[in-house]
């Protein structure tokens, strides 16, 4: 089995490393101590690798087997078909729908979330007063989950009876209730700005995590030297805050193409797909239309977008650890 | 400072009281947005089913139904699915930890082959949402019998809470000196008690911002439950609620009053961590 696998391997490679991997206060008494010590990490991490290895890959692989294989609506495993998933689903009409859907989703929130939040983090970075209680307000769409915060949203913006008409009437804007959703993409704008609403609270912190590391000093020097507000933040604040915003992005990428309740709570990705995200889209064919094959074929799709992203993330972490040696 | 730099900060200080007002202007704005879907639902949550469906609507109820928040636990098993959220939420914080805190201890004091491969692992599991494994779990979980049961959702939250765990932790540890814990393996200790007994005390407040976020994680998760689960009992407060969201009519009232239980909990927590959330993801997310 796999999980076994890196300890059976670290086993066998061991006699050949013959320095002791740890100082020892000790004594390095020859034999069974030694190979103690070869085997005593792995005796360490194997509860969570075994964690993993049965509840995440083991479903990766799964759905690799399944993507590849001809499924009954049973789900039964009746051999390979042969790539006959990909072809069917690349075929349906609907697929490329989902896909620009799926693009146009993640691109907009993932931008405007991270543009949004990072003028957020610049504004509750300052000192004020009350800026503990900001802080802690700002974190709320974050606490709260999706699905409540989606049903939220569906209420208010309902065009009989949602409380935004309400409130706009109340103040004088508009004269009589609106229609806020009469085109599905009007609908699927709106399930856009729900999912910025939920996501800046993340950028936020991750580059207030960013700004506090700046040490003032750098503002300092520069005002001395004559620099204007937004000189300073082109040179000096956005190249200190460039990792923190690098890694919220690329896993609000992550998060974004693979969130699902906002879409299933407030359309369902209805009418006729124009909701659909490759997310609700694979829901619908597995769970709802019993093809769980072309569904599989569909996520094993979503990991091949994600893992470019995925690799491009690791690419710069690993030449972030060589910029540090 | 000298002479000349206090009269040129005399006009400075109007504009300085402008940015000041306009800042203060942002942040109050800011704040309502934030809070006004909280607000619309508290409104709701207290209305009756006619004035919620008027056509003149009122922004605040024009008589307060309290016996809203008291009638959704007689209306639909509420205590149960809170039971059911607190034990799901509990069981993967815990398992999370006792196999991520290892994990990370050896990641952070400890060199051994595959060590790079295991945190490429970490980072790389980030990248597949339950959502997308949906298929694969649910066929998982029916080989393991784990369906429609609360152990099965425990293990898919612990898993996928495992990288956040250990790549977090393994930040705090690594920000540890080791000298400490080295100092009492001289004494006699053994490696677990040195951890236990040195290094655990001291990283508490990494371990409990951790925790913390693990259990609102798995509070919040909702995919796999609506998913995996069927007994109408076994469900969590995120999958429950939706009882009110019926297929004609959605009780709006009982929804939000419930949804402002299932809030109440992760907004505390949250809060409770929102300070060391920062550094948190600093030496988590960033440094990695």
């Amino acid at each position: 089995m796999n999980k076994n696998a890196p300890a059976v391997s670290a086993e066998r490679n061991a006699p050949k490393k013959k320095q002791a991997p740890k100082k020892s206060p000790r004594l390095p008494s020859p034999g069974r101590k030694r190979f103690f010590w070869f085997i005593e990490p792995y005796i360490w991490i194997a509860p969570s690798v075994i964690l993993m290895a049965v509840f995440i890959v083991m479903p990766i692989l799964k759905v690799f087997q399944l993507s590849m294989s001809k499924v009954t609506r049973t789900g039964q495993l009746k051999g390979l078909n042969n790539f006959e998933n990909f072809k069917n689903v690349i075929k349906d009409p609907a697929f490329s729908l989902v896909l620009k859907n799926t693009i146009v989703w993640t691109i907009a929130v993932v931008v405007i979330s991270t543009i949004l939040g990072f003028m957020l983090a610049l504004v509750l970075n300052n000192k004020f007063r009350g800026r503990k209680i900001a802080r802690a307000i700002v974190v709320f769409p974050w606490a709260t989950t999706l699905v409540i915060q989606a049903s939220a949203w569906n209420f208010i913006i309902n065009k009989d009876y949602g409380t935004l008409n309400t409130l706009l009437i109340k103040l004088g804007i508009i004269k009589q209730a609106m229609n806020w959703t009469p085109t599905p993409s009007i609908y699927f704008a709106w399930e856009i700005a729900c999912g910025i609403f939920v996501t800046i609270p993340f950028v936020t912190f991750c580059v207030l995590s960013g700004l506090q590391s700046i040490d003032a000093s750098y503002y300092e020097a520069a005002t001395v030297d004559g620099a204007g507000y937004f000189q300073k933040l082109f040179k000096i604040t956005l190249p200190l805050v460039k990792s923190s915003l690098t890694v919220s992005t690329v896993l609000n990428i992550i998060y974004v193409f693979n969130s699902f309740p906002i879409i299933w709570t407030m359309t369902k990705g209805d009418p006729a797909n124009y909701t659909d995200t490759l997310v609700t889209y694979l829901y619908k064919l597995a769970f709802y239309n019993g093809r769980q094959g072309e569904a599989a074929a569909v996520s094993v799709i979503g990991f091949i977008i994600l893992l470019i992203c995925a690799s491009s993330y690791m690419f710069y972490t690993l030449r972030k650890g060589d910029d540090d040696l | 400072m000298s002479e000349p730099a206090v009269t040129v900060k005399r006009p400075a200080s109007l504009k300085k009281t402008i940015l000041r007002l306009l800042l203060y202007f942002v942040v109050l704005d800011v704040c309502v947005i934030t809070l006004y879907p909280y607000f619309a639902m508290l409104c709701t949550a207290l209305k009756g089913r006619g004035e919620i469906f008027a056509t003149q609507g009122t922004i605040l109820p024009i008589t307060a139904l309290w016996s809203n928040f008291v009638d959704i636990w007689s209306l639909a098993p509420m205590a149960k699915y809170m039971l059911n959220s607190f034990l799901i939420a509990g069981g993967s914080t815990l398992i999370a930890m006792l196999c991520g805190i290892p994990a990370a201890y050896a990641l952070a004091r400890m060199k051994f082959k595959g060590q790079t491969a295991f945190l490429a692992f970490v980072i790389v599991s980030q990248m597949f949402a339950p959502v997308v494994l949906l298929i694969g779990i649910y066929q998982v979980m029916l080989a393991l019998h784990l369906t429609d049961s609360i152990w099965g959702l425990i293990f898919i939250n612990a898993a996928f809470n495992q990288a956040f765990t250990v790549w977090l932790l393994r930040g705090t540890f690594m920000g540890i000196s080791a000298e400490m814990e080295q100092a009492a393996t001289i004494d006699g200790c053994t490696r677990v008690q040195s951890m236990m007994r040195v290094l655990l005390p001291v990283a508490a407040p990494g371990i409990v911002t951790t925790l913390i976020f693990i259990f609102i994680n798995a509070w919040n998760e909702y995919t796999v439950a609506l998913c995996l689960i069927k007994t109408d009992t076994l469900k969590p407060l995120t999958v429950g609620i939706n009882i009110f969201n019926g297929y004609n009519i959605i009780e709006w009232q009982y929804l939000f009053a419930a949804s402002i239980f299932a809030i109440i909990p992760v907004v505390i927590l949250f809060m409770c961590i929102e300070k060391n959330l920062v550094s948190g993801l600093a030496s988590g997310g960033v440094k990695g």
